[in-house]
């Protein structure tokens, strides 16, 4: 309890064990941090409405799509830094980007007592959903600092790291998109049946739906404002 | 009695939380006594505020009144419970020197400070119960004395975490590397930052907390019971009570 305890403020503060540079890297610790930290907020987040399978598939989940995400996008990552010269800084480098990755699951996990109040005081669904995006983008905005802390002695380093870390988000938010669309449902609707994973699944494209709806918002706020 | 005023007394004058202190991250608060001090000067306004349902509503009694009066320090506690995990992490990623123990014991000096500006106003309250037969103003009066209590205790926190973070960096050791020390204004930006993003947890989490902790006040034309069904939220409540002014 007490080096999980250490491991939580290190991760945190980038310190100790998991100050950027450090000769070696505690791989293990680390995904360990980030999967109890996520899932721990997934049994929360899939529990609206009292539903233990939901609560059960998204503490499953939650940890699936931060670390599959990762599996899936290291190898060209990785590709990606040979290509650019950066080969001898990869290590340093991944260890950024799972450290970041357990500073966004350990900030889910503080915002797990906030998720479980919101539930307990009878919020509807498109509200929890609401409360859930924010708290996951506040979670990586907490990634964020702690990615910019190890990226920062790489990048006064050699400045083309900064073409790698560009590489690494575009390529994580595409493939991010597509697992969570996977996965999903997360919160999980209360009135509708609970499945691990929607029936339709690996079918539909998550970036056409998400175009069409953000068109759909376009176009009808455009209508409200020309009265039409 | 006397010792808890008495520390209530040197908390509100800031002598727990000096820079100096702060500086070093060293929170020494009589945590026992201000928590005591939490419940009973909540309890205190509890009193006062369940006055107008015992006078102007039918059926609310002696019941309704220890309800309330166990009701006000429970809001403020479970809010503190539910919201400090958030302020540590937050904390923590701006490289405070607050440790979890730490920050809980600040946020309880906060909600002491809170809870000891909304005491202050039970006179109001109980003023207005006896002038007043308007359930609505009611509510609005008890929103903005709660609504002024939480800024203040919020003003404490912010100032303290001020002060922690004017200390120098934290050394965080980065393997061989000489720790590069992080500007005293950047880390204050941080201060500030976290503080916001921490506010509006804070803010929704007790409105809806009061939420669903009513009945309070007591409307007179309605029943009384231990807890209101569980419906809407915080926000439509009070543009409905604005309605109705």
């Amino acid at each position: 309890m007490n080096e999980t305890r250490a491991d939580v403020e290190g991760i945190l503060r980038a310190s100790g064990p998991f100050a950027p540079e450090r000769a070696t890297v505690r791989w293990r610790r680390l995904i360990a941090v980030a999967c109890l930290g996520s899932s721990t907020y997934g049994l929360a987040m899939g529990s609206l409405g009292g539903k233990l399978a939901g609560a059960l598939y998204s503490a499953v989940k939650m940890p699936a799509l931060l670390l599959g995400t990762t599996a899936v996008c290291v190898p060209s990552f990785y590709v990606f830094n040979a290509l650019l010269g950066l080969r001898a800084d990869f290590a340093p480098a991944l260890r950024g980007i799972l450290a970041a990755q357990g500073t966004a699951a350990v900030a889910l996990c503080a915002w797990t007592p906030v998720t479980l109040f919101f539930y307990a005081s009878g919020i509807d669904y498109p509200v929890a959903l609401l409360w859930n995006v924010s708290a996951l983008g506040l979670a990586a905005g907490a990634g964020q600092i702690t990615l910019g802390r190890h990226y920062r002695p790489l990048l006064e380093r050699d400045r083309r790291h900064r073409h790698a870390l560009t590489t690494w988000f575009v390529l994580y938010l595409f493939v991010s998109v597509k697992v969570a669309w996977v996965l999903r449902p997360f919160v999980g609707d209360p009135r509708l049946e609970t499945n691990f994973v929607r029936p339709d699944a690996w079918q539909e494209n998550p970036y056409a739906n998400l175009f069409w709806t953000a068109a759909g918002l376009v176009w009808g706020a455009w209508r409200t404002l020309m009265g039409g | 009695m006397q010792f808890l005023l008495s520390q209530i007394d040197l908390l509100i004058r800031g002598e727990f939380t000096h820079a100096e202190r702060l500086r070093q991250a060293r929170i020494e608060i009589p945590s026992r006594a201000l928590s005591v001090g939490v419940i009973l000067l909540g309890a205190l306004y509890g009193f006062c505020m369940a006055l107008f349902g015992t006078l102007r509503g039918e059926g609310y009694g002696l019941t309704h009144t220890l309800l309330v009066m166990v009701k006000v320090p429970a809001l403020f506690l479970l809010t503190l419970a539910v919201t400090c995990p958030s302020l540590y992490v937050f904390s923590a990623i701006a490289r405070s020197r607050l440790g979890f123990r730490q920050t809980l014991r600040l946020l309880l000096a906060a909600t002491a400070v809170s809870l000891t500006v909304l005491a202050s106003f039970g006179p109001v309250t109980a003023f207005f119960t006896f002038s007043t037969k308007s359930h609505a103003f009611m509510q609005i009066l008890n929103f903005v004395v709660f609504a002024a209590s939480g800024c203040v205790g919020l003003v404490f926190l912010h100032q303290a975490l001020s002060r922690v973070f004017e200390t120098d960096a934290e050394p965080v050791e980065a393997a061989e590397d000489v720790p590069r020390p992080v500007p005293t204004l950047h880390r204050r930006g941080s201060a500030r930052r976290i503080f916001f993003l921490w506010t509006l947890i804070y803010g929704t989490v007790g409105a809806q907390m009061g939420w669903i902790l009513r009945p309070f006040i007591g409307a007179p034309h309605v029943d009384a019971e231990t807890f209101r069904a569980t419906e809407s939220n915080i926000f439509e409540g009070i543009l409905e009570a604005l309605r109705y002014l």
